[in-house]
């Protein structure tokens, strides 16, 4: 066979598209409502947030890094947008500085990890703490309401009868993978967190990667935000609360090693669109919609565990394969 | 020479920050300085330091277990569903327990026969244990669970269960000698790590597969056996600290706890403990998760704001964790200088 189809077949997103895709027909199969067109969009729609947000993660988690900000990110660019549209700026301005506030976040995150080397862990948990209090401080505690029409129009926009943010979230993802398999220096990600060390010795700006990882889970998070504030029209003070957990599990179920060096964005839009997904098949086939977390979990845990066994399999097929080339060539030897 | 090594140690200027902070925000509100004020504000945060003295373990095995905040929900509910269903205070109590160390067996079970990273593991455990915990009363009144007396369990989703007997809740109001139930249980159950950490073979042995779970292998350490043990410990402490909380609001919860993640580990790093793994003590975490509750308590006396509060905490966990790894790399320079000078003196 092929190796480059060989890989592909052995790739975590196929695993996850697969179990993703048996669901869809075994939950349509016990209710033909689920596989309509429209709930499957619905699904895609309500998943937007958080794919976005998995995507940035995946940046992050690229280069052997945890961000547990991002969605604290989400939730102050959000109100930033909120804040500005409801005093007046015009639009274009308002999602220029969420977009800002996005990214700033991110480069503090950056400057704590590559500069005063901070374990990404406590840096973005202690952030995280950091942008939630400043978020409710700008805000003032309470909701943003009565956002202006102009922020909510693009929600309604659809072309082929999807959504105008479907179309606009595949884009992204798409590109993102593109560029990340295509350009250079995206590639120096991947070399930083498969191993900093050797990255540096061959002359990789690693510090430079590290940064422009967590800058860009920000940019991310800001994308998320203005989506999020589209759908919704409103901003709780809880808006992408625990989304943090939820974007790296969807990594992880997308294939991203948290070892680095390892993922796509399309492995974690798929991650994004899985657990999502799950509470809506629950829906369908009967089962209180509250236990989602709980099966979201267990089939995070099936997926690692099976990719474990998968790869251990691999692994014992390799050294037998090695031992007994070794064997025929002493055997040779001796004759 | 063992009193300079005791003042130069982390726990000391944790020592001194405590007392320092206390001191200040007094000056501040004086109201604060109070003693009897001061030991009761360990209520707020007992929970934290139950879920934060075992988690001080876990790290030290260069693990992390982020499901000890749905432990708190699940045995809380566990706990409320247990007496509803009529079984007497201390049978619930005890089922708590139990539902938190075998939560605790599953996270080491997995953890130590794969190579997954805990954090994984523990982040599928914790959306699993929380979702459990919510889903629950509903999952229990659809396989038609019939407790006399009651219109189905679902709405105790929401609404928590509450009317538990002052038996229990009295856990919470008990003092001995004007200190807290709640904080004599942390302070024995810190006493209890302490000497297991500290004192016995199993705590070396924790140390060593943290900086090198490799030659912990070869060693003829049972690392798996002792992963285990960790992951139960801590999940029974987070049944504990369900438990407490539980008293302390009179009613069981699903999503109790659900917010003091970031407190937790705040507390366990700032204690001194490597989230790499190998370094940690309990005294550590025990007075750093002092130095919080009360900088919490404190700012909130003096009249700051929880959203503050927040920041602060946060801002305070970068900034030691900042000066630290400053302080490492300044002495290391040092050290490098050091070895250049008496090499190239070797030389001459």
């Amino acid at each position: 066979m092929n190796k480059k189809l060989k890989s592909v077949l052995q790739s975590r997103e196929l695993l996850v598209l697969f179990l993703l895709f048996i669901l869809i027909i075994s939950t349509g199969l016990f209710n033909s409502n689920f596989l309509k067109a429209n709930s499957i969009i619905e699904i895609f729609n309500t998943s937007l947030t958080l794919m976005l947000i998995a995507v940035g993660e995946m940046f992050v988690i690229i280069t052997r890094g945890i961000d547990v900000s991002v969605a604290a990110i989400t939730g102050l660019s959000a109100v930033v947008l909120g804040t500005t549209l409801n005093m007046g700026w015009p639009i274009a301005l308002a999602l220029l500085a969420t977009i800002a506030t996005g990214i700033l976040a991110g480069a503090v995150n950056a400057v704590g990890v590559t500069f005063l080397k901070v374990p990404p862990i406590i840096m973005t948990l202690g952030t995280l703490g950091i942008y939630r209090g400043l978020m409710r401080i700008i805000a003032g505690g309470s909701w943003i309401e009565r956002l202006p029409q102009n922020i909510k129009n693009p929600n309604i926009w659809r072309f082929l009868d999807i959504p105008f943010f479907v179309w606009l979230s595949i884009a992204i993802v798409i590109v993102t993978s593109i560029i990340s398999f295509k350009y250079k220096k995206a590639r120096y990600l991947y070399a930083v967190g498969d191993n900093a060390n050797g990255a540096f010795l061959l002359g990789i700006p690693v510090k430079l990667s590290l940064f422009s990882a967590y800058t860009l889970a920000g940019l991310f998070s800001a994308l998320a935000a203005i989506v999020y504030t589209s759908q919704i029209g409103f901003i709780s003070m809880n808006a992408a609360d625990g989304f943090e957990l939820k974007a790296i599990a969807a990594c992880v179920l997308g294939g991203v090693g948290l070892m680095g060096g390892v993922g796509t964005a399309i492995g974690a839009a798929i991650g994004a669109l899985f657990l999502t997904a799950v509470r809506s098949m629950l829906v369908f086939l009967g089962i209180p919609g509250i236990l989602d977390n709980a099966f979201a979990g267990a089939i995070l845990l099936l997926v690692v565990y099976i990719d474990y066994r998968v790869r251990k399999s691999l692994e014992y097929k390799q050294i037998q394969a090695r031992a007994q080339s070794e064997d025929s060539t002493n055997t040779g030897v001796n004759q | 020479m063992r009193i300079s090594k005791l003042l130069k140690s982390w726990e000391f200027a944790l020592f001194i920050l405590l007392v320092a902070e206390i001191i200040i925000l007094g000056i501040i509100n004086p109201i604060f300085l109070n003693l009897e004020n001061l030991l009761y504000a360990t209520l707020d945060f007992s929970h934290i330091l139950l879920a934060a003295l075992p988690l001080t373990l876990v790290i030290i095995t260069a693990g992390i277990d982020i499901s000890s905040v749905s432990v708190m929900g699940l045995s809380s509910i566990v706990l409320g569903l247990t007496w509803v269903a009529g079984a007497p205070i201390i049978v619930a109590l005890g089922v708590a327990l139990l539902v938190g160390t075998l939560a605790g067996l599953f996270n080491g079970v997995f953890t130590a026969n794969t190579d997954v990273n805990p954090l994984v593991i523990t982040l599928g455990s914790l959306f699993m244990f929380a979702g459990f915990a919510q889903g629950l009363p509903i999952l229990l009144d659809k396989l038609n669970f019939k407790v006399a007396g009651s219109g189905g369990l679902a709405a105790y989703q929401y609404e928590g269960i509450t009317g538990l007997p002052y038996s229990f809740t009295d856990i919470a109001s008990t003092t001995i000698w004007l200190i807290p139930l709640p904080f004599i249980i942390v302070l024995v159950f810190a006493g209890i790590l302490a000497l297991l950490l500290h004192k016995t073979r199993f705590g070396r042995n924790l140390y060593q597969i943290g900086v090198n779970l490799d030659a912990s292998h070869y060693s003829g350490i049972a690392v798996k056996k002792v992963l285990i043990l960790v992951y139960i410990i801590s999940g029974f402490g987070a049944a504990l600290a369900g438990i407490i909380l539980t008293a302390y609001f009179t009613s069981a919860r699903a999503d109790l706890g659900s917010d003091a993640l970031l407190a937790i580990i705040t507390a366990v790093v700032l204690g001194g403990s490597d989230i790499l793994g190998g370094k940690g003590t309990i005294l550590g975490t025990l007075l750093a998760g002092l130095v919080l509750g009360y900088l919490q308590q404190g700012l909130l006396a003096i009249g700051i704001s929880g959203d503050i509060i927040q920041v602060v905490i946060g801002a305070v966990l970068i900034a030691s964790l900042s000066i630290r790894a400053m302080i490492n790399a300044i002495s290391q320079r040092r050290q490098n200088q050091k070895t250049l000078l008496s090499r190239s003196s070797e030389r001459r």
